[in-house]
């Protein structure tokens, strides 16, 4: 069954060249050109990633990555023309899993869609993973504090089960760029920053002052205290 | 030294302030003049003093005179017991007496006579006869009964006054030759020369500390608007572009203010439009980088999808693949260092500092580079101290700087071996990139740092640079206040130096590594 991506993006030529190298990659590709209307697309289409124009007209791609991800937790990736505006964190934070800056290769493009719709890092074990209040069955993809749900992206999951499948380890933001996001060779730290900003914002009681994943100063990121 | 720090303090200021200048030379060209005048008045005043005094001493001497010759001339004394006592009625009768205007008598025998001296010769009880000069006496005996007189100095109770001695020679009957000396006290014309003297000199210090506040007044008031004009043009020199001099009145400082605000209204003016030029530039500049971008990228995606089916292609078609994969790519390089340099322009870098140990960023950059300079045949030999070299640096650029370095010298070295060296001092730490190849000359060397300038425009590229790389580099080193130097000799090589301080805001004065690098070591050596 081959993965079905929505491509939202204004520019004719860059829409069609992107759905031939998808289609040559084996993908199914869904098209939409405006910022406005994107959302129905998307409930339309129900893709299993979107790779979203962070300029578009109508509405930018940071609110339609804010819409979507309001409803689902579908993959994400931005198309971004800056590295070094506010647009990138700006997207992050709106809920996208990751960004690509143009003009980008196919191949860069490619391994990052592959990346997101991979299983998941470490989902091949069973069971559930306990830490601090919170339980994770690994197969469910479901985060629980006691009786209570807490609806994470698979994104999400995949940083969460990395910390507690091995807790008190210290990861460097390196080492989770490669483990969750499948990047070898990129020292963006935004990513893991902003997503474990995101993540905390969902299960700490006080994302101010983390209990479950806390940061070790110079050195990265942890599950559990001490 | 407290004198001295005074004296620095007194000779600063008076370089430093226009006002102190001019009160200073007010003050001391007027003291000059009243001393000038004040003397003079000094000198015609006692002049006129002593010359109405010595008429004066001259004409009661005269009559002093007249009347004891008279007297010893009409006595009829025919002893000498007789003109003893006559002898000394005389000194009482004629002298007087006191502090003030005193007048002393002597009548002293002259020397030298036959027969020998049997009176008294009668002297008032204050006066000592030596104060008459001996010169005096000669002078007087050789007289022909003229009034003989000259200055002197007195010493009374202890203090000295002028005074003049008036002498002339008397005939007495049965004693012979005597002299008749008068000996005037001046004190009192003494007494109102000092006092007028002293009245000049009081008068004058209190002229002299009027006309200094008046010039201090006086300039401050002149000098006030062009301190004023001074301070606003300090501020416009600093930015403050709209600052203005106070438009007041029709006078000459009037006339200044109104033309030194136009000149500031025109400068004003002018910057600002310079300013909203220039972020007009570098904002286009920016846009245009942004907009290349989306077109770019279906290029890029075309060229790989064409490229990526190269094989199937008539071999002409095929190389029009590759020369478009290629140039696509330099293309890609050219339009990020163009966004670069024009964030750079904005003033919109900022640096991401983090403690970073030297030596393994200049392991990075050599990594990346390494095929390249594999593919040159030229061997990069490394030079690095024991132990960590840590600084503060955004890694991401300093590693791109060493790599442009490491690329340029891979470029110009003619396959020679290119030598990488890191120092460490406590301040700074330093990298040198030194190549053995083509060099450049002096004004070549001043123009490396410039955009899109070429050594030699003749010279084949082969590395595909952007012409920007070492622009940017320079910038990235300015965001770290740090130096990035060149030495270069033609046909010798070049060598690059990067020297940062260890920690932001650190100062140093020397780079850690010597440029030019030393001389290359033997291979073997290391």
């Amino acid at each position: 069954m081959s993965h079905k991506i929505l491509v939202v993006d204004d520019d004719n030529a860059l829409r069609e060249m992107v759905g031939i190298v998808l289609e040559s990659e084996g993908f199914s590709v869904a098209f939409h050109d405006a910022g406005a209307g994107a959302l129905e697309r998307f409930n339309a289409e129900s893709p299993d990633l979107v790779l979203l124009d962070v300029m578009l007209p109508g509405k930018t791609g940071i609110e339609v990555c804010r819409e979507i991800r309001a409803v689902s937790g579908t993959p994400i990736i931005m198309l971004t023309a800056k590295t070094e505006s506010d647009d990138v964190v700006l997207g992050l934070e709106a809920g996208a899993d990751d960004y690509v800056v143009k003009p980008f290769d196919p191949g860069v493009l490619t391994a990052r869609i592959r990346a997101r719709l991979r299983p998941l890092a470490g989902a091949s074990a069973e069971g559930t993973v306990k830490i601090g209040p919170l339980t994770l069955d690994i197969e469910g993809h479901e985060v629980r504090r006691g009786a209570e749900k807490i609806s994470l992206t698979p994104l999400e999951f995949s940083l969460l089960l990395a910390l507690a499948q091995k807790p008190n380890l210290v990861f460097s933001r390196a080492m989770l760029l490669e483990k969750v996001w499948g990047y070898r060779h990129n020292d963006d730290t935004r990513l893991v920053n902003v997503h474990v900003q995101r993540l905390r914002s969902k299960i700490e009681d006080d994302p101010d002052n983390p209990k479950i994943v806390t940061t070790v100063r110079g050195v990265g990121y942890k599950a559990g205290q001490g | 030294m407290r004198f001295r720090g005074v004296a620095s303090w007194a000779i600063s200021l008076f370089r430093r302030y226009l006002q102190v200048r001019a009160v200073f030379s007010t003050v001391v060209i007027s003291g000059i003049a009243l001393a000038i005048v004040g003397g003079f008045l000094s000198y015609s005043i006692g002049g006129g003093l002593f010359s109405t005094r010595q008429a004066q001493v001259l004409a009661e001497s005269e009559r002093a005179v007249v009347e004891v010759q008279n007297t010893f001339s009409a006595s009829s004394v025919s002893n000498e017991v007789a003109l003893q006592s006559l002898m000394n009625t005389i000194v009482p009768s004629i002298e007087s007496t006191g502090t003030t205007n005193s007048r002393r008598v002597a009548l002293l025998r002259s020397p030298g006579q036959a027969t020998g001296q049997i009176l008294q010769s009668p002297i008032s009880a204050d006066l000592d006869p030596t104060v008459i000069p001996t010169a005096l006496r000669s002078k007087v005996r050789a007289s022909a009964g003229n009034l003989i007189y000259q200055s002197i100095a007195l010493r009374v109770a202890g203090a000295e006054h002028p005074g003049i001695v008036v002498g002339a020679p008397v005939q007495i009957p049965l004693a012979g030759s005597y002299e008749l000396y008068l000996v005037f006290d001046l004190n009192s014309e003494q007494q109102t020369l000092d006092f007028v003297q002293r009245t000049l000199v009081f008068g004058g210090l209190i002229l002299l500390l009027m006309i200094g506040a008046i010039s201090f007044f006086v300039t401050d008031w002149l000098v006030r608007p062009v301190r004023l004009a001074a301070e606003v043009s300090e501020q416009l020199a600093e930015g403050a572009l709209d600052r203005r001099l106070p438009e007041r009145g029709e006078d000459i400082i009037a006339i200044l203010a109104r033309s030194f605000n136009k000149m500031a209204q025109s400068l004003q003016s002018q910057i600002t439009q310079l300013a909203s030029l220039s972020k007009m530039q570098q904002r286009f500049v920016s846009d245009v980088s942004h907009e290349l971008r989306t077109p770019l990228t279906t290029i890029k995606l075309a060229g790989d999808m064409i490229f990526a089916g190269r094989e199937t292609l008539s071999p002409p078609v095929k190389r029009s693949a590759e020369l478009m994969h290629d140039q696509i790519e330099r293309f890609e390089a050219l339009l990020n260092d163009l966004l670069e340099i024009s964030r750079y322009d904005a003033g919109a870098v900022i640096a991401d500092l983090e403690m970073q140990d030297l030596n393994g960023v200049v392991g990075m950059a050599i990594a990346g580079i390494e095929p390249l300079a594999m593919s040159k045949g030229s061997e990069i030999l490394i030079e690095i101290p024991q132990g960590p070299v840590d600084a503060e640096m955004d890694s991401r650029r300093i590693e791109r700087l060493l790599r442009n370095l490491l690329a340029n010298a891979i470029e110009h070295g003619e396959g020679k071996p290119i030598r990488v060296a890191v120092g460490v001092s406590e301040s700074a730490v330093a990298v040198t990139v030194t190549d053995e190849g083509v060099g450049m000359t002096r004004a070549e060397v001043d123009r490396v740092f410039d955009r899109f300038w070429r050594a030699d425009p003749a010279r084949k590229r082969t590395t595909g640079g952007t012409g920007l790389g070492l622009a940017i580099s320079l910038e990235d080193t300015h965001l770290h206040d740090g130096w990035l130097q060149v030495w270069a000799k033609p046909n010798e090589g070049a060598s690059f130096r990067l020297t940062l301080p260890r920690r932001k805001g650190m100062v140093f004065t020397q780079s850690p590594l010597p440029l030019p690098p030393k001389k290359a070591k033997k291979k073997g050596d290391a």
